[in-house]
């Protein structure tokens, strides 16, 4: 009952515009509905030995975990496990963490449902909003996405620095967004050092896509990654007679131009047409079906090209720097249509203004980047954890750019795709 | 893999037409072992004598369902090879050098057990206080001392082989009194010995060691009462997180016996390590009776989250066992012994008031164990050769660290072809 009257308590709270906005189906209320509230700042209390805890920063690039307890609001949890994550974004000073509640426990969740999620550190964006705002404009454009919120972060009682909480994409995370949690998901695993990949084939053999690139996350005793390397086989060698029909059964076409333009809408370089090959995705085959989804994944890079960022970005290029998967399908007439319809989409939603407030001539993301600002301007840089990372006046630069960027992109995409019909 | 074989063959070849001369006296015989077979040895007048020693050990066996993947189990394995030296010079100096021939790979950061396994000098000019110095077994644990190729089984007792510390580096005195009824060892040791030491991280620092058996009811010759040996051993060592520079938990571990399934991982100790143990051994005829208890805590000062301490945590073990020669005795060809043990060993803390759990830093450690049954024969084809068969049926008490889906108990089988000089 508590769960529910501070769910109903939220649900209230959230400005009604994003709310209606908001594409995703709607889903009963969850008990984890509440540590997504993106409406409040978070305070999460860790509980840690300090030897681990000096282990751990450290030791910031191995995958160590270190046992420790939790308090968020009146819930604690004990004996979970966190280790430091993240690829360009792993810190010493100002660790990315994951939060493992079953890491000790098979069954142990947080609030019933959840097993993991991550304090994103944000040490690649100055002003923490790059990651928060991306999903949400995803979710607004009707992409599943992960939820985010953002948090303080307490080790041992001292203020450690402002952190994300990002839902982990996970079974829960499946249940919550698709209704199921039985299908097979992959992470796509690029560490820095990696050859850059663009979906081009790389043999027949399935095991040169499972586990890496490809790493299940679920099924991890039967991945069968033949699917994923018939995907790649029909990407790469079917005619285009027949390409679109062959590729249809198996990957979701419409969500796949969706996603593409949504990241590109955010000028995020480190995406699936990223300036470093693919990357920041999570790949879901449906339960008993064939049919492939890609779930975005930590949007850091978003936003920081600034608003010209050009709509074929990393797509009109030399074929062998092309994207295999973005260039057979925007080969095809219509879905390339669907492709620039999306974008024009984006810029609408980007920019309409709140039909609660007629005065207000703002669009959604400059008033989500005022709303964020006013929740975080307090703590932003405040942590020597933080200011390592970044000053004070770097994040204030850094939400003006957002700001430039909320008001200037709609235009300069619309300019963008009137020329390329 | 081909080396070890092909030394096999040359050794084999050799006994038809050995280089040293066949000598049946033995020297060197180690504390609860019992008589050796004919060795090879080579002997300069009266100040030197030379005994060639080695050990090849080759295992056929099969676990669980699933064994190969989770635990990397292979049909076949070369599990000893083993050659070394053992002698006297002038009259008063024994001698011991043995070493692994092949060295298992260890991965990089890894620590690697030395492959030297016996290096050590004792003095015997006092025979009631004989002085041992180098790296030799460390007073502690009838199963422990037991060598290799008198274990009538093909694997130690767990206890033997994961609480019992194993090898170390230090100086012992030793002898017997009271007309050989009774035995002692006293030794400090750098260390607590090689079966605390894992891949990652050393175990215990200093290590003062003691073990005392003797026969007292041996003037009662009743139902071979007298035959009856009691022994006891004591060891106190320091243990701390970072004693060796690697920060890890330095707690005992517990492993399956086939599939060395870590079922008990090590949790975070700090302050003083004490071993005790008391065992009981009775031989008649045919017959070998043996119990051993063995009861080790790790103290754990500073480990709680907030660094408070935590109660001690603990590890215990205890077998029975019988063997009995079917037909003939050790040394006559074809003679067939069967043999039996149930063994048990389990994990947890000393107290504790909070829910039990699996990290390393839980206050209350969630309790673990294994329950051993082992059966099999051994068959004596030479006295250099020997096969043995065993039966092992294991069950892990706790289903989250079973590595049997399910929880259920498990069967595993080895044979075991032995050559042994």
């Amino acid at each position: 009952m508590r769960y529910l009257a501070v769910f109903f308590a939220l649900a209230l709270a959230i400005p009604s515009g994003v709310a209606a906005q908001t594409a995703e189906p709607a889903v009963p209320p969850s008990p984890a509905d509440a540590f997504f509230d993106d409406s409040v700042v978070h305070d999460v209390f860790l509980n840690i030995n300090s030897r681990d805890w000096q282990a751990l920063k450290a030791n910031a690039l191995d995958n160590t975990y270190y046992p420790c307890d939790m308090r968020w609001r009146d819930q604690v949890v004990r004996n979970i496990g966190i280790r430091s994550r993240g690829t360009g974004s792993r810190s010493g000073s100002k660790p990315g963490l994951r939060v493992d509640f079953n890491r000790y426990t098979s069954d142990q969740t947080f609030l019933g449902v959840l097993k993991s999620f991550v304090l994103r550190n944000n040490t690649q964006d100055a002003s923490t909003m790059h990651e928060r705002i991306s999903m949400l404009f995803f979710r607004r454009m009707g992409v599943t996405a992960p939820r985010e919120a953002h948090a303080r972060l307490f080790i041992n009682n001292a203020y450690a620095g402002l952190y994300t909480i990002v839902e982990s994409v996970d079974k829960a995370f499946l249940k919550r967004a698709f209704k199921e949690d039985g299908g097979h998901l992959y992470k796509y695993d690029y560490d820095a050092t990696d050859k850059p990949w663009y979906f081009d084939s790389r043999g027949a053999d399935p095991a040169l896509y499972v586990p890496k690139p490809f790493k299940p996350e679920t099924h991890e005793q039967d991945p069968r990654p033949e699917k994923i390397a018939a995907l790649v086989d029909i990407v790469n060698h079917d005619s285009g007679a027949v390409f679109r029909r062959t590729i249809e059964p198996i990957l979701d076409l419409a969500q796949f131009v969706r996603h593409i333009a949504v990241e590109i809408f955010l000028a995020d370089k480190d995406g699936f047409n990223g300036d470093w090959g693919m990357n920041n995705f999570y790949f879901y085959r449906l339960e008993n079906r064939e049919l492939f989804r890609f779930i975005p994944w930590d949007k850091s890079e978003a936003f920081k090209d600034g608003p010209r960022y050009d709509i074929w970005h990393n797509i009109d290029v030399p074929s062998w720097l092309q994207n295999r998967l973005t260039g057979r399908v925007l080969d095809d007439a219509g879905l390339r249509r669907l492709f620039l319809d999306t974008l024009a989409e984006c810029a609408r939603s980007l920019s309409e203004t709140d039909p609660g407030a007629p005065g207000d001539r703002r669009g959604w993301m400059e008033r989500e980047v005022e709303r964020e600002y006013a929740q975080v301007q307090e703590w932003a840089a405040l942590a020597a954890e933080d200011r390592v990372n970044y000053s004070r006046d770097a994040f204030e630069r850094d939400v003006e750019n957002l700001r430039v960027f909320a008001r200037e992109r709609s235009q300069f995409v619309l300019d963008a795709v009137a020329k390329s019909r | 893999m081909l080396k070890p074989i092909a030394l096999v063959i040359i050794l084999v070849s050799a006994l038809s037409g050995p280089v040293f001369g066949e000598q049946k006296n033995s020297t060197a015989k180690k504390a609860g072992e019992g008589e050796k077979p004919a060795e090879l040895a080579w002997r300069y007048g009266g100040i030197l004598k030379v005994n060639l020693d080695a050990t090849f050990q080759t295992d056929l066996h099969g676990s669980y369902d699933g064994a190969d993947l989770n635990a990397g189990l292979k049909p076949f394995a070369l599990q000893r090879n083993r050659v070394g030296v053992q002698g006297t010079a002038f009259k008063h100096i024994e001698f011991e050098v043995t070493r692994d021939v092949t060295e298992k790979d260890v991965a990089e950061g890894r620590l690697a057990k030395s492959p030297w396994k016996d290096l050590n000098v004792n003095l015997t000019y006092f025979k009631r206080a004989q002085i041992q110095a180098g790296k030799f077994k460390i007073p502690f644990g009838l199963d422990a001392l037991t060598g290799a190729t008198r274990n009538d089984f093909v694997y130690r007792s767990l206890g033997g082989d994961y609480l019992a510390p194993g090898r170390g580096t230090g100086v012992m005195v030793h002898g017997k009194l009271l007309n050989r009824a009774l035995s002692y060892s006293v030794g400090v040791f750098g260390d607590d010995g090689d079966n605390a030491t894992t891949s990652k991280a050393r175990g215990g620092d200093r290590t003062l060691a003691a073990r005392v058996t003797g026969t007292p009811l041996r003037r009662i010759s009743a139902g071979g009462l007298g035959r009856v040996e009691f022994g006891t051993a004591f060891a106190l060592s320091g243990v701390s997180d970072d004693s060796d520079g690697s920060f890890m938990p330095k707690g005992l571990r517990g492993r399956t016996v086939v599939t060395s399934d870590a079922f008990f991982q090590p949790v975070y100790v700090n302050g003083r390590r004490a071993r005790w143990e008391g065992d009981v051994h009775w031989a008649g005829g045919p017959a070998d009776l043996r119990a051993e208890y063995t009861r080790v805590t790790d103290e754990r000062r500073g480990q709680g989250y907030a660094d408070e301490n935590l109660p001690d945590v603990r590890y215990q073990s205890w077998y029975v066992r019988g063997t009995y020669f079917v037909t003939g005795d050790r040394r006559t060809r074809g003679a067939v012994q069967a043999v039996g043990r149930y063994e048990r060993i389990w994990f947890d803390s000393v107290g504790g008031s909070d829910e039990p759990a699996r990290t390393p830093r839980a206050e209350t450690i969630f309790p673990n164990g294994d329950r051993v049954v082992t059966v099999g024969a051994n068959v004596t084809l030479n006295r250099y050769m020997t096969i043995q068969l065993n039966v092992i049926r294991e069950a892990v008490s706790d289903r989250d660290r079973n590595p049997v889906a399910g929880g259920a108990p498990f069967w595993s089988r080895v044979l075991r072809f032995q050559f042994a000089l």
